[in-house]
């Protein structure tokens, strides 16, 4: 019973983005520009000097790009389907949530896995073109890729435990659309999208240690690139998977609430 | 509909009508701002939220600048100006224009079929749809960072230069008025072009705030020509610092930035009220 | 007992903060909320048979979106106890969500962005309805709905009709034995409201499943429910047969006839009256509380008078609701001077 109903709930983003190839060739269009100014923003900006923050050029452009792939990944245009929290919550239609026979922690689960198996499609396909076209470098050895897809995946999880708490926050505040982007924005800016932590001062760091924003990118983009050495890659996976087992029983506490706020206020 | 210019101008003959009109807009205003109110915990959070940006913002745009000293050849000091100016000009943007962003989402509701109905210009009422809450964050980081580019800058402020200064954050903000209203007019017709808005922000949002000649000429080129975010703080800055005759464009185009943001926010305005004439409604 | 619905003495009373007028009031509200109490429903009961269509009418906010809302389990009442098809529907969610179907109004539950046949897979998957049943549940609302016209089209495309008609289908595809259906033909056209009704009907009848309805839509009811529950203002003001309902509050009918001799005698008619007479038009209308209906009426006024002319003008249900609702309005403003709080009209 389960694979099945899964793999229906699964497929909704990539069916819907399938249904509408305008939406598709917009995507591609923005991945490529989208690398194509990273890339040269951050080649620009070494131009006049050598190693910066225990970075050097190729592996600070490395970086960028594969951050701006990484974004791919969960960054699609939510809003047209019509099935985000948020909406649900506008148009009262939240209710049918609560009248399946599926939970709506688990419909939500199902829904984030498509698509962010999806995005993944996306991010690699950009990949295997950045690396042909040797805009990024490959990883070091064989051991460094085992431990980055390992991060990785761990930082996908993680993700979705940041992205589910942004959503779950619309139970309670119902128009909260400028604190999303506001929390999206520092989600962007503490992963290390926008520039590596590396380059940020050191209490900057140390505050970010505390969050759980870098342990989605950062953290196994340091790793690609050896900004975190291999000796130090069994830590870090420790404390990435200690964000993942604090956010899933945080987000199961935060489901349980909004069920009961539903429950006592007719959605 | 016919005429987006509206009922209130409609009648020149009496005076008096325009102040009528600023004074309807600053009650819609005041109403719109207790509305803001009206959702507790939403308005705290947004309030607890700014701060912590705040912090986040300004330490971005220096972070950049300490690290990589003399981009472009560009002094440091000189640098800060450029995402000084960016920030203040968007955020007055998002104060007084910014609603035209995310419109495509609205216009799936049947808004624009509300406002085409009510005698005030529909432009009007969509910048006085909601109170922007959160351009009191955006205004306060982006004067923070201002008073800071210019307490370091080693320029001679005079009232000339001060001047210039204030009429390109105005140019900016209308340079940046204009792309999202363009992005509006796009989805009056296909509700999608959301999509194109919120790349938009997110691209004013990264390369806005660097010397563009770090760029290879084809990219720098395709941001000053093709996505004019140069003219919103990039040229001005140059203008200001000394560096107007290197940026790869006469002088003269870079010293008219503002000029450029003002006749590019009219021309976004007469697209509008033409895709408003041609505005055919949502579906169903 | 399967597909029943029983209710009783069901409440529910919701918290709500009240804003201050003025910036001042707004920011003081900020800081220090003021929290009120309001009764959305009190002590309702009322039982549903299995396969019986019932509906659930009231003026608006009355407090029949509450009453569905708690059946189906979304909402947990404050006090009594609803049973459907046996279970009790906010303890044990999951279980109910299987034994029930439901459409809010124009809210659909169908995917926005996938053709409207993806959003009936993805339901069959998540009611784990067999491929076969599937496909022949489908099938069978296909004939009833014209689904098949519009199935393979984005939900975003659909008009309103289409789309409602999509929502009733998705909401029965599980076959569930009860059916909430809360304003289902709000904002359609006549003829789409007549398919609705026809489907309905063929789900009670053909199907045997429980419907409860609300509406505000007087030739709905009339089509398709054999008894209604009236409530206001959270209580219940009656239960009982439309026929009753007319008893009750519509015995307003007028029958006008021209007679053949414009001196002819006029008298009152047993248990009807004679309301006005200008030379050859007549008037009657109804006397008493023994006043025949308005189609006996007509039969006598036409046995005894000799007429060129006849005409009724009956009260339709939407006058008879009116007078309802207005009633009900005064019963209940009654009963905030009475402490006892007992529901008013019983049952």
């Amino acid at each position: 019973m389960a694979a099945v109903h899964a793999w229906r709930a699964a497929r909704v983003t990539p069916l819907g983005e399938l249904h509408s190839p305008p939406r598709m060739t917009a995507e591609l269009l923005r991945m490529t520009v989208q690398v194509v100014l990273v890339a040269s923003l951050w080649r620009g900006l070494y131009a006049a000097s050598g190693t910066t923050a225990g970075l050097d050029r190729d592996q600070a452009v490395t970086y960028a790009v594969l951050a701006t792939l990484a974004l791919r990944v969960r960054n699609l245009d939510q809003f047209a389907g019509r099935d985000t929290v948020i909406q649900h919550m506008h148009f009262g239609t939240i209710v049918y949530w609560y009248l399946r026979p599926l939970a709506p922690q688990r419909y939500y689960a199902l829904r984030a896995l498509g698509e962010q198996l999806y995005g993944l499609v996306w991010a690699l396909a950009g990949y295997a073109v950045c690396l042909a076209a040797g805009v990024v470098q490959p990883p070091k050895s064989a051991a460094v890729a085992g431990v980055f897809v390992l991060s990785a995946l761990l930082g996908q999880w993680v993700m979705y435990y940041v992205m589910l708490v942004i959503d779950q926050l619309c139970f309670w505040t119902l128009r909260n659309g400028a604190a999303m982007l506001i929390l999206i924005f520092a989600q962007n800016l503490l992963s290390g999208v926008y520039a590596p932590l590396w380059f940020f001062p050191d209490w900057f760091i140390t505050m970010s240690g505390f969050l759980p924003f870098q342990a989605t990118l950062s953290v196994p983009l340091s790793l690609y690139v050896g900004r975190i050495p291999l000796s130090d890659a069994g830590a870090q996976l420790l404390v990435q998977a200690a964000w993942v087992v604090a956010l899933a029983l945080f987000t199961r506490l935060l489901w349980r609430r909004a069920a009961r706020r539903v429950i006592s206020q007719g959605g | 509909m016919s005429s987006e210019a509206g009922t209130l101008k409609s009648r020149p003959g009496r005076p008096g009508r325009p102040w009528k009109a600023v004074r309807i807009m600053w009650r819609i205003t005041r109403l719109n701002f207790r509305a803001q109110l009206e959702y507790r915990s939403e308005f705290l959070m947004m309030v607890a939220i700014g701060a912590v940006w705040q912090v986040s913002v300004i330490v971005f745009a220096t972070v950049l600048l300490t690290r990589f000293t003399g981009m472009g050849g560009w002094d440091s000091s000189d640098v800060l100006l450029i995402p000084a100016t960016r920030m203040l000009a968007h955020g007055l943007f998002v104060l007084f224009l910014g609603r035209v962003h995310g419109l495509g989402r609205h216009i799936q509701e049947g808004v624009i079929d509300t406002y085409l109905v009510r005698p005030m210009p529909v432009y009007r009422q969509l910048q006085l749809s909601y109170f922007p809450t959160n351009a009191i964050g955006d205004l306060t980081v982006a004067a923070g960072l201002m008073v800071g580019a210019l307490s370091r800058s080693n320029l001679d402020w005079t009232a000339g230069r001060i001047t210039y200064l204030v009429v390109c954050v105005l140019g900016g903000m209308l340079l940046e008025a204009a792309l999202f209203t363009a992005v509006a007019c796009a989805s009056l017709r296909f509700p999608a072009a959301d999509y194109w808005g919120r790349w938009l922000e997110e691209l004013l949002g990264t390369f806005g705030s660097y010397p563009l000649n770090v760029l290879p000429k084809a990219v720098g080129g395709f941001l000053t020509f093709g996505l004019p975010l140069a003219f919103v703080a990039y040229f001005p800055a140059a203008v200001l610092t000394g560096h107007g005759s290197s940026t790869g464009v006469p002088y003269w185009l870079a010293a008219a930035s503002p000029l450029l943001g003002l006749a590019a926010y009219l021309a976004s305005r007469l697209l509008w009220k033409w895709s408003l004439r041609h505005y055919t409604g949502v579906n169903g | 007992m399967s597909g029943s619905i029983q209710v009783r003495g069901l409440s529910r009373t919701f918290h709500t903060t009240v804003r201050r007028p003025g910036l001042a009031g707004a920011l003081k509200s900020l800081i220090k909320p003021d929290r009120v109490a309001k009764e959305a429903v009190v002590d309702v009961s009322f039982d549903v048979a299995p396969g019986e269509l019932l509906a659930l009418l009231g003026p608006n906010g009355a407090g029949k979106s509450t009453t569905i809302k708690m059946l189906t389990g979304i909402l947990t009442p404050t006090a009594g106890e609803a049973r459907v098809a046996g279970v009790v529907p906010y303890e044990e969610r999951e279980r109910n969500a299987r034994n029930i179907g439901a459409v809010f109004g124009q809210r659909t539950q169908l995917w926005w962005d996938l053709p409207v046949r993806e959003s009936f897979a993805i339901l069959r998957d998540i009611y784990e309805v067999p491929n076969a049943e599937h496909r022949a549940r489908l099938g069978e609302f296909d004939d009833l709905l014209e689904l098949s016209s519009f199935w393979d089209t984005r939900v975003r495309h659909l008009s309103l009709g289409q789309r409602v008609r999509c929502d009733l289908a998705a909401a029965l595809l599980h076959d569930p034995q009860v059916v909430f259906l809360d304003e289902p033909t709000i904002g359609m056209d006549v003829v789409v409201k007549e398919q609705v009704r026809e489907f309905l009907r063929h789900q009670v009848e053909e199907r045997g499943r429980t419907v409860l309805l609300t509406t505000h839509d007087m030739t709905e009811v009339e089509r398709l429910a054999e008894r209604v529950v009236l409530i206001n203002h959270g209580r219940l003001v009656l239960d009982g047969t439309l026929d009753e309902i007319r008893r009750k509050f519509g015995s307003t009918w007028q029958v006008r006839a021209t007679l053949a001799d414009p001196h002819a005698r006029v008298e009152p008619l047993e248990g009807i009256s004679l309301l006005r007479r200008e030379g050859p038009q007549v008037v009657f209308g109804p006397d008493g509380p023994t006043a025949p209906t308005v189609h006996q009426a007509l039969k006598q006024v036409i046995e005894r008078y000799e007429v060129t002319d006849i005409a009724i003008d009956e009260a339709d249900l939407e006058d008879v609701m009116r007078t309802a609702y207005v009633q009900a309005e005064a019963a209940s403003s009654a009963q905030a001077e009475v402490p006892s709080g007992a529901p008013a009209g019983g049952d």
